[in-house]
C-alpha cells in the first residue's frame, strides 16, 4: 500500500489539470491539504495496521513495484506531509494570482511525490530520478514569482544541483560496474563483505566520496552550500516554506542517513562527516549573525541546523544517529515554523528587511509567540523538542571519542542563541518601528499552520521522556550497530 | 588497426574538445552545434561499447530533439546586436579565466584514475541481463517509468510558469 | 480500587482538585476552603482506606533510573495517614481563618498542592521521584509564604535559599547513593557506609533534618512565624515538614544506609539531635511573640527525634518516630491556639496581650492540655515519646540523656511563661472585647488535644498500629507501651518538671509579671550577650552567607566590569569580525560557489582516500 505515497499525490496532479480550470483552481488547495493530512494519519497508523506499511500484492505482476518504507520512513513521510500541508496555507495566504497559485500547488504535489519517492526507493538509480524531481521542481518553486532575484538563485540552484547531479552519477555508474547492480541490499552485501581486493576497494571510496559531496551539495552543507541563501531568500516564501523546512533534509541529509546505513554500511565516527557538520555550524551561524534579511538569517541557520544531523550521522553511535533523525524532524518544525513567520510578517509587515522593523510582538502576538517558541527550540532551549534532539546528538558526538566536536557544537549553539536574539529584538521587541503602526495580526490561513507547528514543537518537547521511549528506543534497533 | 581502447580515448578526448568550445562559444548557435557535436561523440563511444540502445537515445533525444529545440528558440529571440570583435575576444578572455581550473582537474583526476587504475569487472551484456528490453523498462525499472512521468509534469509546469506568461505578455506587447 | 489506584488517587487527586480554586471566576475564599475541605477529606478516605496494604506500582516515565515508582506499605502509609489527618483538620480551619482575606482562595489552591506533592513525596519509592516532589514543595513553600504581606517575600526568598541550598547537597547526595547502590529504587537500595558512602549519608541527612527544620537550618522558621499567613505555620513547619523530614531521615538510617550504634554517622545525629533541642529551646524561652516562641519549640522537638533515631537503638527509633507523631499533633494545636488568639485578640506580641483565659477558655484549656503534652507532663503523649527517646540516650551516654533533659526543663519554663503570660497576666492591652473564638476553629484543635490525652492514656494503641510495625523483626519482640519506664528515667523527668515550676513560680514572683519570669535566664551575666548576638541575628548561617555574600559581591564587580567588557567589546568585535568576513566571503558569484564546491570535492575526495572517511 506504499505506492499509495507516490501514486496519490500524481493521480490527483492528473485529476486536477484534467478537469475544468475554474473548478481545478478552486479545488487544488483542498485537495493538497486533504492529501497532505491523509498522509499524516496514514503515516501514524502505518506502525499500528499491519498491511499498510507493505508494498501492493508482490505476487501481482502488474502491482508489484519495487519500492520498500526503511525504518526511518515514518518520520520523514510525516516531516514531509506537515511541511507541505503547511506550504499549501502560506501559499493561499501569500499568493495573489489564482492560475499562478494552482501551478504552485501543482508543483507542490509533484515535490510531494518526489520525497516520498526518495524515502521509498530502494535502488540507486530510482533514487537518482527522484532526487532530480524534488530537484526541477525546487527550481521552478525557486522562479515562480520570475523576479530576477528568483530567477538568479534558480540558476545557481540549477548549477550546483548539475555538479551534485555529475558527481551522483558518476559515483553510480562506477559502483554499478563494480558490484554489478544498484539494488540498495546487493550493493550492501557486497560493499561489507569483506571481499574486495585493495584496488577495488579504493575505486568504492571513491565513488562513495563523491556520492557524499552530490549530497552535500543537495543538503546545502559548508562549503557546499552557496546556492542555499539566495535560492531560500529570493524564493517566494512560500516555496521559501517548502525549500528551508524540507527539500535539502529529503534530498541531502535523509538521503545520506539511508546510504550510510543502507547502501555503505558504516559503523564507524566519519571524520569528513564530523569536519563538514562542524564547519557547517559554524558558518551558518557566524553568517546568521550578520544578516539584515529575516530569509537569509533563516537560511544560514538552516545550514546550521543541518550541520548538527551531520555532526549526529558523523559520530555513527545509536545516541547519535537517534539524535540527528529526531533533530531531522523537530528541524523540519521549527524551520517550517520560522519561515511561516517570516510570511506572516513579510505580507502584514511588508518587507523583511530587520532594519526596517521593530516591535511587532504586540501587533501579531500569535505569529511573535510562536516565532519566540521556533526560535528557543532550534536554540535547543529545554523543554523545547530542539533541546532534547540536541542533547542526544551531542551526548553520542562526545561518547564516540570526538569530543572537541561536541564542545564545539555546544558553545555554537551560544551563537545561534545570540543570533536568534537579535532578530527577536529587531522584527518582534523593541520600539516599534516607523510605518508599522497599522499592522495587524496575519489571517486564519496563516494562524492555522502556526499554531499546529508550535503546538507540536512544545507538545513534542514536553512529552519528550514518553516519546524516547515509545518511538526513539524502538528506532536505536533498527540501525544496526 | 586501432584497437577498442584508442578509439574510445580519441573519441572521449574529442567529446570533451566539443564540450569545451559549447562552453567557450560566444555565439549561442555555434554553442549549440557544439553540444550536438559532444552529444555524436559520445553516442559513437556508447555504440562502440556494446550498447546500441543507449546509443540510439542519446543520438535521438540529445543531439537530435534537443538542439532542434535550441536552435529554434536562438531564432525567436534577437541577435545580440553588432558586437565589437575586441569587446568578444575579451569576454572569451575572461571566460578561459575562469574555465582555467576545469582541465586542471580533469588532469588531476586522470592522474589519479591512472595510478589507482584497476581492471574492472566490466563484463559483455547478454549474460549478465537476460531481460529484455521491455521488461527492464516496465518491470524492473518501473518506479523509474512513474518518476519520469512526474519529471515531464514538472517539466510542463516550469515550462508554463517560465515561458507561457513571458509569451502571452508579449503578444500583449505587439497589440 | 486496588491500593495502586488509591495510590494514584491520593497523589492525583488533590492536584486536580487545586485547580478548582484557581479556575473559580470569582476568587471567593469561602468557595475555595469547601473545595479544600472536600478534598482533603477525601483524601484522608483515600489514604485511610489504602492504609497498611502492601503494594507497589510502576509507571514508565523517563527511562534510565527515572521511573515513576509508588511503594505504599507500614511506614509510608503511616506517615501518608497522619499528614492526611492534619491536612483535614486545617482545611476546616483555614476556612474560617481565611474566609476575608484576599489571597484566601490562593492559599487553598497552595494548600491542596502541596497535599498533593507530600503524598507523592510519601509514596515514591524512587529517590529521584522523591526529589521531584521534594523540590516541588519548595516551590509551594516559597508561595505561601509570599502571601503574608508586602515584605513577606524577603522571608519566603530566605527559606528557598536555605532550603535551596540544602535540597542542593541531598541532590548531590541521591547522585552518589544512586551512584553507589546502582539502583535508584528506595526498596531496593543498600550503600555501604563508608568512603564515599559516608558522604552521601551526610549528604542525604542535612537534606531530610533540613526539612524537619533541625538547626542549623532552621533560621527561617522564626521569621516565617512572624511573616507567613498564620495556617501556613501549623500546616508546614510543625506538621508536614516533620513528617516528611523524619520519614526520609528514619528511610536513611535504617533501610538505606543499616546505620548501627557504633558508626560515627550515629555519633553525628546524636550531637546534632542534643545541640538542636538545647540551643533552640534557649531561644524560645526568651521570645516576646507567641508564634515565634512555638516556631522556636517546633525547632527544638526536632532535636528529640533525631537524638532518638540516632541512638540506633530500638527503644530510641520508636521513640523518635513516636514524638514525630506526638509533636505533629501538639505543635499543631499549639499553633491553631496561637492562631485563634491572632484573629480573636488582633496579634500575638505577648507585650499587648494578657489574661486571655477568661476570655477564651476552651483555646486556653486546650493550650494547657497542648503544652503539657510539649513539656512531657506525665501522662500525655508527649511524656511518654520522651521517655523512649531517654531510654535510648541514656543507653548510648549519660551526657546526652543530661542534655534531653535539660531541654525538657527549659521547654516547660518556657510554656509555663508563654501560658502565664498570654492567659493568665493582667493588664496588658485592652483584652475586655476579646470572645470565644468560632466552633470551626476550635474543633480541629479539640480533637488534637484530645488526641494527646489519648495516645498519652492509651500509648498502646499508635505504638502497636503505627510506629512498632515499622521497626518489625528489629525490636526482638520488645513492646515499648504502657508503663514500665526506670524509676530513675522518671524520676529524672518529673525533677526537671519541678525545678521549672520552681523556676517560673520565684521568677514571676521577683519580677511581678509572668512575661519576665525567666528574664533572670536571660539576662544572666554571660547569657545576655550571647542571646543579644542571637537575636540580632548573629548566629544565623544565613545572614553570614549573605555578608559573605556581599564581600564576593564586591570583588565579583571589579571582575564583572571586566567580563562585561570582554563580552560587550571583545566577544563583539570577535563575532562580528568572523561575521562579517563571512559574509564577504559569499559575494553571490556562481563562480566563487562553484570553486568552493570543487575545491571542497577534492579535499573530501583525498580525506576519502586516505582512509578518512
Amino acid at each position: 500500500m506504499i505506492t499509495l505515497y507516490i501514486a496519490l499525490p500524481l493521480a490527483v496532479v492528473l485529476l486536477l489539470n484534467l478537469s475544468p480550470r475554474r473548478t481545478a483552481n478552486a479545488l487544488s488547495l483542498w485537495c493538497g491539504l486533504v492529501l497532505t493530512v491523509f498522509a499524516g494519519a496514514y503515516t501514524l497508523a502505518m506502525p499500528h495496521v499491519p498491511g499498510l506499511a507493505d508494498a501492493f500484492d508482490p505476487a501481482n505482476r502488474v502491482l508489484q513495484w519495487k519500492i520498500e518504507a526503511g525504518n526511518l520512513a515514518g518520520v520523514m513521510f510525516l516531516s514531509i506531509a506537515l511541511v507541505v500541508f503547511s506550504a499549501f496555507w502560506v501559499g493561499r495566504y501569500l499568493i495573489a494570482d489564482s492560475n499562478r497559485r494552482f501551478i504552485f500547488n501543482n508543483l507542490l504535489l509533484l515535490c510531494m511525490t518526489g520525497m516520498n519517492g526518495i524515502v521509498l526507493s530502494n535502488d540507486l538509480f530510482t533514487l537518482y530520478v527522484f532526487l532530480e524531481v524534488v530537484a526541477a521542481s525546487s527550481f521552478i518553486l525557486i522562479a515562480l514569482e520570475r523576479t530576477n532575484a528568483g530567477l538568479e538563485g534558480a540558476f545557481k540552484y540549477v548549477l550546483l544541483s548539475a555538479v551534485a547531479t555529475v558527481l551522483v552519477l558518476s559515483s553510480m555508474a562506477l559502483i554499478f560496474v563494480l558490484v554489478g547492480s544498484l539494488d540498495y541490499g546487493t550493493v550492501k552485501a557486497v560493499l561489507t563483505s569483506g571481499q574486495l581486493d585493495a584496488a577495488t576497494s579504493r575505486f568504492v571510496t571513491f565513488a562513495i566520496g563523491l556520492f557524499v559531496v552530490g549530497l552535500f551539495i543537495k543538503g546545502g552543507m559548508v562549503p557546499f552550500h552557496g546556492w542555499l541563501p539566495d535560492a531560500y531568500s529570493s524564493a517566494p516564501t512560500a516555496s521559501s516554506v517548502l525549500l528551508g523546512g524540507i527539500v535539502t533534509k529529503a534530498a541531502g541529509v535523509f538521503t545520506l542517513i539511508q546510504l550510510a546505513q543502507n547502501v555503505f554500511g558504516w559503523d564507524k565516527p566519519s571524520p569528513v562527516l564530523l569536519a563538514v557538520g562542524t564547519l557547517s555550524i559554524a558558518v551558518g551561524a557566524f553568517a546568521a549573525l550578520g544578516q539584515r534579511n529575516f530569509k537569509r538569517m533563516l537560511a544560514y541557520s538552516s545550514i546550521s541546523q543541518i550541520g548538527y544531523i551531520i555532526i549526529g550521522l558523523g559520530a555513527a553511535n545509536e545516541v547519535a544517529v537517534v539524535g540527528a533523525i529526531l533533530h531531522l524532524f523537530n528541524h523540519s518544525t521549527f524551520k517550517t515554523l520560522l519561515f511561516v513567520n517570516s510570511a506572516a510578517v513579510e505580507k502584514q509587515a511588508g518587507t523583511v528587511d530587520m532594519d526596517k522593523l521593530g516591535g511587532l510582538a504586540n501587533k501579531m502576538p500569535v505569529t511573535g509567540f510562536t516565532s519566540v517558541l521556533a526560535m528557543l527550540s532550534t536554540a535547543g532551549v529545554p523543554p523545547l523538542s530542539g533541546f532534547w534532539s540536541k542533547l542526544l546528538i551531542v551526548l553520542g558526538v562526545w561518547l564516540s571519542g570526538a569530543h572537541a566536536v561536541a564542545v564545539t557544537a555546544i558553545l555554537l549553539s551560544v551563537v545561534t542563541l545570540a543570533y536568534f536574539l537579535s532578530m527577536q529584538r529587531r522584527v518582534f521587541f523593541g520600539r516599534l518601528a516607523p510605518g508599522l503602526e497599522g499592522v495587524k495580526e496575519a489571517g486564519g490561513w496563516l494562524l492555522v499552520p502556526e499554531i499546529v507547528l508550535a503546538v507540536i514543537t512544545l507538545g513534542l518537547g514536553l512529552t519528550m521522556p514518553w516519546f524516547f521511549n515509545t518511538f526513539l528506543v524502538p528506532l536505536r534497533s533498527l540501525w544496526s550497530l | 588497426m586501432l584497437s577498442l581502447g584508442t578509439i574510445l580515448l580519441i573519441l572521449l578526448v574529442l567529446m570533451v574538445l566539443s564540450a569545451l568550445w559549447a562552453v567557450m562559444a560566444t555565439d549561442l548557435l555555434r554553442s549549440t552545434i557544439a553540444l550536438a557535436l559532444t552529444s555524436v561523440f559520445l553516442a559513437i563511444a556508447i555504440y562502440m561499447m556494446g550498447a546500441p540502445l543507449a546509443a540510439v537515445f542519446e543520438l535521438s533525444v540529445c543531439a537530435g530533439l534537443i538542439t532542434v529545440v535550441f536552435i529554434s528558440a536562438i531564432s525567436m529571440i534577437k541577435p545580440e546586436g553588432n558586437t565589437r570583435k575586441e569587446d568578444l575576444a575579451r569576454k572569451r578572455r575572461k571566460r578561459l579565466k575562469k574555465y582555467i581550473p576545469l582541465p586542471i582537474l580533469l588532469a588531476v583526476a586522470g592522474v589519479l584514475l591512472w595510478l589507482n587504475r584497476v581492471d574492472l569487472p566490466f563484463t559483455p551484456d547478454a549474460d549478465v541481463f537476460p531481460l529484455t528490453l521491455s521488461e527492464i523498462m516496465w518491470d524492473v525499472r518501473r518506479v523509474d517509468i512513474a518518476g519520469q512521468a512526474v519529471m515531464i509534469l514538472v517539466g510542463v509546469f516550469g515550462i508554463v510558469v517560465l515561458f507561457k506568461e513571458f509569451v502571452r505578455r508579449g503578444k500583449g506587447g505587439e497589440e | 480500587m486496588s491500593t495502586e489506584n488509591l495510590m494514584l488517587l491520593a497523589i492525583f487527586l488533590p492536584i486536580v482538585l487545586a485547580v478548582v480554586p484557581l479556575a473559580l471566576v470569582k476568587k471567593n475564599a469561602l468557595a475555595a476552603g469547601a473545595v479544600a475541605i472536600a478534598a482533603s477529606f477525601a483524601n484522608l478516605v483515600v489514604v485511610c482506606l489504602a492504609y497498611g496494604k502492601d503494594a507497589a506500582l510502576t509507571l514508565p516515565w523517563a527511562g534510565w533510573f527515572f521511573e515513576f515508582t509508588l511503594r505504599n506499605y507500614q511506614f509510608s502509609s503511616f506517615i501518608l495517614a497522619a499528614a492526611a489527618l492534619f491536612g483535614a483538620l486545617l482545611s476546616v480551619y483555614n476556612t474560617v481563618f481565611l474566609k476575608d482575606k484576599a489571597y484566601g482562595w490562593l492559599f487553598h489552591a497552595y494548600f491542596l498542592l502541596t497535599l498533593g506533592f507530600v503524598n507523592g513525596a510519601i509514596l515514591a519509592d524512587n529517590l529521584l521521584l522523591l526529589l521531584f516532589f521534594w523540590e516541588g514543595l519548595l516551590g509551594l513553600m516559597f508561595g505561601m509564604i509570599y502571601l503574608g504581606h508586602r515584605d513577606a517575600y524577603r522571608t519566603a526568598t530566605k527559606a528557598v535559599i536555605i532550603a535551596g541550598v540544602t535540597d542542593l547537597c541531598m541532590m548531590f547526595g541521591i547522585g552518589l547513593a544512586v551512584h553507589l547502590a546502582e539502583t535508584a529504587t528506595m526498596s531496593q537500595m543498600k550503600v555501604p557506609m563508608e568512603g564515599l558512602g559516608g558522604l552521601a549519608f551526610v549528604l542525604l541527612v542535612i537534606g531530610a533534618i533540613s526539612k524537619a527544620g533541625s538547626m542549623p537550618f532552621h533560621t527561617w522558621i522564626p521569621d516565617a512565624a512572624t511573616d507567613a499567613p498564620m495556617p501556613f505555620l501549623p500546616f508546614v513547619p510543625a506538621a508536614l515538614e516533620k513528617l516528611l523530614g523524619i520519614y526520609l531521615l528514619a528511610r536513611v538510617t535504617l533501610d538505606f544506609f543499616k546505620l548501627d550504634g557504633g558508626h560515627w554517622g550515629s555519633m553525628l545525629l546524636m550531637v546534632v539531635g542534643a545541640l538542636t533541642i538545647n540551643l533552640a529551646v534557649a531561644m524560645a524561652l526568651i521570645q516576646k511573640d507567641y508564634k515565634r516562641l512555638l516556631s522556636y519549640h517546633a525547632i527544638s522537638q526536632v532535636g528529640y527525634m533525631i537524638l532518638g533515631i540516632g541512638t540506633c537503638t530500638p527503644v530510641g527509633v520508636v521513640g523518635g518516630l513516636f514524638h514525630m507523631l506526638n509533636h505533629t499533633i501538639y505543635k499543631c494545636c499549639l499553633f491553631l491556639t496561637s492562631g485563634s488568639v491572632e484573629r480573636q485578640a488582633g496579634t500575638t506580641d505577648l507585650r499587648k496581650i494578657g489574661g486571655l483565659g477568661r476570655k477564651m477558655p476552651v483555646t486556653f484549656v486546650l493550650f494547657i492540655i497542648a503544652a503539657a503534652a510539649i513539656a512531657g507532663f506525665p501522662g500525655t503523649n508527649g511524656f511518654f515519646s520522651k521517655e523512649l527517646v531517654y531510654d535510648g540516650a541514656l543507653e548510648r551516654h549519660w551526657i546526652f540523656y543530661a542534655a534531653a533533659v535539660l531541654g525538657s526543663f527549659l521547654t516547660a519554663a518556657s510554656f509555663l511563661k508563654l501560658g502565664h503570660a498570654a492567659y493568665l497576666d493582667k493588664g496588658r492591652g485592652d483584652a475586655s472585647k476579646v470572645k470565644e473564638a468560632p466552633a470551626a476553629m476550635l474543633v480541629p484543635g479539640i480533637v488534637l488535644a484530645a488526641l494527646c490525652l489519648a495516645f498519652g492514656a492509651g500509648n498502646a494503641f499508635p505504638l502497636h498500629n503505627f510506629i512498632q510495625p515499622v521497626l518489625g523483626d528489629a525490636l526482638h519482640g520488645h513492646d515499648y507501651s504502657g508503663f514500665h519506664f526506670k524509676l530513675v528515667l522518671v524520676g529524672g523527668s518529673v525533677a526537671a518538671l519541678l525545678l521549672a515550676f520552681a523556676n517560673h513560680y520565684f521568677g514571676a514572683k521577683s519580677k511581678g509579671s509572668g512575661l519576665a519570669a525567666v528574664d533572670h535566664i536571660h539576662y544572666a551575666p554571660g547569657l545576655h550577650q550571647i542571646y543579644d548576638a542571637a537575636e540580632k541575628r548573629f548566629f544565623d548561617p544565613y545572614d553570614w552567607a549573605r555578608n559573605v555574600g556581599k564581600a564576593v559581591a564586591y570583588v565579583g564587580f571589579g571582575i564583572d566590569r571586566a567580563i562585561d567588557f570582554f563580552f560587550n567589546k571583545v566577544v563583539v568585535f570577535v563575532a562580528g569580525g568572523i561575521s562579517g568576513t563571512i559574509r564577504a566571503l559569499h559575494n553571490g558569484s556562481h563562480a566563487t560557489y562553484l570553486a568552493w564546491t570543487l575545491a571542497g570535492l577534492v579535499i573530501v575526495i583525498v580525506a576519502c582516500m586516505a582512509g578518512r572517511l
